[in-house]
């Protein structure tokens, strides 16, 4: 891509042209720059202020004092950043156990009404989950899952399927069936084949996945708030009930922990998530 | 024959765990979320719940059909400029800043969003001392952003990323010769975006605004933090309900107003794929 | 292969969280409605006072949130597990407002304990009988009385409006100068528009003692009709904090806040100390919070024994008082010995005991209280 727009950049232009195009440039990108970055610092000096009121433009004290707040072992910002992950990573798991077998169906096996599978796994992103959340609720209450990890899995599971089942059905669409035809063509049945080819050429793509059901469920916020309270407490929760008090130095630095994995991953998923697959998703 | 039989059923056994997920936490509550909406004390069936919801919060209803579609409207512009720069933009330095720069919001939870809009957006908050600061505004006009319009703007902060990965990875796979014709015989690269590449990517796009138009209409951190006082969005509304009069029968109605406005959505998409089959065939 | 290597982590996570610190012999599971402030007081000062007194017990806090939003959620939980029948309910000790305590009273979910305890002996107040109209005398024990009042910044508002009238004459020379949450997002904006309805609907006294009559809600109906007048000239803030936030940054001059989030403001250096409060004539409701045992709580004897030592004079001069800034729960008469004159001042420095007496009202009945609600919904919100 990067070759053919070398190739058609236009010619030469005068320099007071070019200077005034550049210029416009670097103001767009800086203007986006601040837009991008600029709440986000804002975030960064509450995490680090003591005190701040009105008229100062900045915190009249910084210091640490919410980070022992927040660490303090009442504090329950390590149990809910232990509990948020570990809801996260079981999401990731049920989801994966379930996608991997359908995405392989739909991409590989003739299907009886596809079109219509594909969409019912698209309902819980393409239907307002409200309801749904507000009514497992009650479902829930009364086969004990309420507030329970096992409760919010589920929740968190069901949402978060159709990425899994979606891209996993792209990945393996994407994998190229003469690969497999060779595998076979050398004797291996259909499970070694699925093992040793399919499934390793698809990886790149289900990982994708992953890390996109992972995420979404380290910040899922409505259905844990209906499923979850008062007894499983994420680090989203958290963030809102800090948040509603008032407390912003503990929100934003409830934030900033819920930035770390979040960020750390988008550097990761760039290398899963190849231009092919992306393309095939929704066909 | 048989084969082609076992494989078919086969396939849907492996469909199925995923299917019974999807059958039992989603669509089953939503079935009693829409009987619940029509149910009243002693089970009978009543509209006295939709016409509650209707009476309450009927302004709440048109502001969030508003709210998303402007959002919507906006991340389509945006995206279609930031994916369209990255495909045919010349300056590789500026393309590489953008693309490195567009992605940070998409792994911003919406609860996080909405908390750094709350002190970003506000009377005295860091954009106006910026706006003030650098001339632009002065000090007695600035206006503090949490409404209708801080919800709208923590929407497309957050969404515009997740709809330009898709498109520029759809863009990207648009065939370059086909590109590389139009420019030899002359087109502007506007041009180029808005008949060459960007018909090619309508799916791609659609896909992206439809599940960003939906998931907003799901969203209850954002205006329960910016602006929960009416006008607002009708989830507001439901977890008001709930939470502080313990109603499910005015609550359901209005999560089933809500659907009704994300089907219209979902009916765009339907028509323009029905219509993209169509063509094909 | 990736695979085994999130197993590996799922594995790690599992360890990490067994290694966490062990669980106690026992547990005491308490559940508290309201503001974070609330979870903090027993998180930071009750529980671990506790703990020291009763080696072997773990006191573990989790809060449900403000407003009576909070308190329905305790509600709904302890509805659910009465109706599975469950034979042990998890909450030990719940901490809920007027209206909560009133509906769990009227569904059987409380359990009486009042008898039980020392600290039973020490209210006499009509909040410890009275939530809201509803009779709940042996099953609930204060834990503090608030009471909202308006703030306002000195610096700016050299001359306060002193009553509702006063007030609506201010805002429509100061527009955008007050703020306040509506009926979402806290208790302060609601207990303004129920000082609102008492102050203009001339049946303050049937509202707060009965009885309830619900032709009166035309009433109601009418005396809001003014407020969606004196609505265009204010700001709505997103709730309690929301107020109390504006008021930091200078965006609003004066809202109503409750006394003691205001004073915690202030002691954590989020609220300029030029700002003071002032209660306004008629009056603006306040309400306690109230202690009390689910009726099948897994540890009823601890429960009690807590409620017991959180309900003493001692723990509430040191904690409800001093640190947390509430007024008591129990008696103020048993109270005041056990605190310093200076400590005993600083609570009513702006607001007297005088003035409270006078114009710090009880909330409206259950039935009005929601009449006022839908009224302000319907009249004033659209």
């Amino acid at each position: 891509m990067s070759a053919t727009a070398v190739a058609y950049a236009s010619p030469a232009l005068p320099a007071v042209q070019r200077a005034g195009t550049t210029l416009l440039r670097a103001t767009v990108i800086a203007l986006l720059a601040f837009i991008v970055f600029g709440p986000l610092l804002n975030l960064l000096l509450w995490a680090f202020t003591e005190r701040w009121y009105f008229p100062h433009k900045l915190p009249q004290a910084y210091g640490l004092t919410y980070w022992f707040r927040v660490f303090s072992p009442r504090g329950g910002a390590i149990t809910s950043l232990v509990t948020s992950i570990w809801i996260a990573l079981l999401t990731v798991v049920l989801s994966l156990v379930v996608a991997i077998p359908a995405g392989f169906a739909l991409a590989r096996l003739k299907l009886p009404a596809r079109a219509l599978i594909m969409l019912l796994f698209l309902l819980p992103q393409a239907i307002p989950n409200l309801p749904v959340y507000v009514n497992i609720a009650r479902m829930f209450y009364s086969v004990n899952l309420n507030g329970t990890i096992l409760g919010v899995v589920l929740v968190h599971a069901s949402h978060g399927l159709v990425l899994a089942v979606w891209i996993a059905s792209a990945a393996f669409a994407a994998v190229d069936v003469s690969l497999e035809e060779a595998a076979r063509n050398m004797g291996a049945g259909a499970w070694r084949c699925f093992c040793t080819v399919t499934l390793p050429l698809a990886m790149p793509g289900l990982i994708a996945s992953a890390i996109f059901v992972f995420l979404e469920s380290l910040d899922e916020f409505t259905g844990t708030y209906f499923v979850g309270v008062p007894d499983v407490i994420t680090l989203p929760l958290l963030l809102f009930n800090a948040s509603n008090g008032g407390n912003y130095q503990i929100a934003s630095i409830t934030a900033l922990l819920l930035l770390i994995p979040s960020i750390g991953f988008m550097l990761l998923v760039e290398r899963f998530l190849k231009a092919d697959v992306l393309a095939m998703i929704g066909k | 024959m048989r084969v082609a039989a076992r494989a078919r059923w086969g396939g849907m056994l492996l469909v199925l765990p995923a299917l019974a997920i999807v059958a039992l936490f989603f669509v089953w509550p939503l079935v009693m979320s829409s009987v619940s909406a029509f149910e009243d004390k002693d089970a009978g069936a009543t509209l006295a719940h939709f016409e509650k919801a209707w009476d309450f919060y009927s302004n709440d209803l048109i502001f969030t059909v508003a709210i998303v579609a402007l959002s919507t409207l906006l991340i389509a512009v945006l995206s279609i400029a930031i994916a369209g720069y990255l495909t045919l933009g010349e300056n590789a330095r500026a393309r590489g800043a953008l693309r490195w720069l567009y992605r940070w919001p998409l792994f911003i939870p919406f609860i996080v969003t909405a908390q750094v809009m709350r002190t970003f957006l506000a009377k005295n908050g860091m954009l106006n001392h910026v706006l003030i600061g650098s001339g632009l505004i002065d000090p007695l006009s600035a206006q503090s952003m949490l409404d209708w319009r801080g919800i709208v703007v923590a929407f497309v902060w957050k969404q515009t990323p997740f709809v330009t990965l898709l498109l520029a990875g759809a863009m990207a796979s648009v065939d370059d010769q086909h590109i590389e014709a139009a420019r030899n015989l002359g087109a502007s690269r506007l041009r180029v975006l808005w008949e060459i590449v960007l018909p090619q990517s309508t799916r791609t796009l659609l896909v992206g605004l439809v599940l960003s138009y939906v998931a907003m209409l799901s969203v209850l951190s954002v205006p329960m933090m910016i602006n929960p006082n009416s006008p607002t969005m009708l989830t507001v509304d439901v977890a008001y309900r709930i939470a502080s009069h313990g109603d499910y029968g005015v609550a359901n109605a209005l999560c089933l107003m809500s659907l009704v406005i994300a089907a219209f959505g979902a009916w765009f998409y339907l028509r323009h794929s029905l219509r993209h089959a169509e063509a094909i065939a | 292969m990736r695979k085994p290597s999130f197993l590996a982590v799922a594995l790690a996570a599992s360890l990490l969280s067994l290694t966490m610190p062990a669980t106690a012999d026992t547990t005491l599971n308490v559940v508290s409605a309201g503001d974070q402030n609330m979870v903090d007081y027993v998180n930071n000062f009750l529980g671990p006072k506790f703990e020291a007194l009763n080696p072997g017990v773990k006191v573990r806090a989790v809060g449900t949130g403000p407003g009576d939003a909070g308190s329905q959620k305790i509600y709904e939980k302890l509805s659910a597990e009465k109706g599975a029948n469950t034979a042990t309910w998890d909450i030990d000790v719940a901490v809920v407002h007027q209206r909560g305590a009133a509906t769990m009273m009227k569904e059987s979910l409380l359990a009486p304990y009042t008898k039980d305890i020392a600290a039973g002996k020490l209210i006499s107040r009509d909040s410890a009988t009275n939530a809201l109209g509803t009779n709940v005398g042996g099953y609930v024990i204060p834990m503090f009385h608030s009471q909202i009042v308006f703030a306002y910044n000195s610096d700016v508002v050299k001359t306060p409006p002193k009553s509702f009238d006063e007030l609506k004459e201010w805002v429509r020379k100061n527009p955008k100068q007050f703020g306040y949450n509506g009926v979402k997002g806290g208790m302060s904006g609601v207990g303004f528009v129920t000082g609102w309805v008492e102050a203009y609907s001339g049946m303050a006294g049937q509202l707060e003692r009965g009885p309830y009559d619900p032709s009166k809600k035309a009433v109601i109906d009418k005396s809001l009709e003014s407020l969606k007048d004196f609505n265009k000239y204010v700001v709505m803030t997103p709730g309690n904090a929301g107020t109390l936030d504006m008021l930091n940054r200078g965006e609003i001059a004066m809202g109503p806040v409750w006394v003691d989030m205001f004073y915690t403001w202030v002691a954590d250096g989020k609220m300029n100390p030029s700002v003071k409060l002032e209660l306004p004539k008629p009056g603006l409701p306040g309400q306690p919070m109230y202690y009390v045992v689910p009726a099948k709580a897994a540890h009823q004897a601890l429960a009690r024994k807590f409620i017991d030592f959180a309900a003493s004079p001692e723990i509430q001069a040191e904690g409800i008082v001093k640190q947390f800034n509430w007024y008591p729960g129990i008696d103020a008469k048993y109270v005041k010995p056990k605190m310093d004159e200076k400590s005993w001042d600083k609570l009513f420095a702006d607001v007297s005991p005088d003035t409270l007496q006078k114009y710090g009202r009880p909330f409206p009945l259950s039935d009005y209280f929601t009449d006022i609600l839908e009224g302000y919904e319907q009249v004033v919100s659209k």
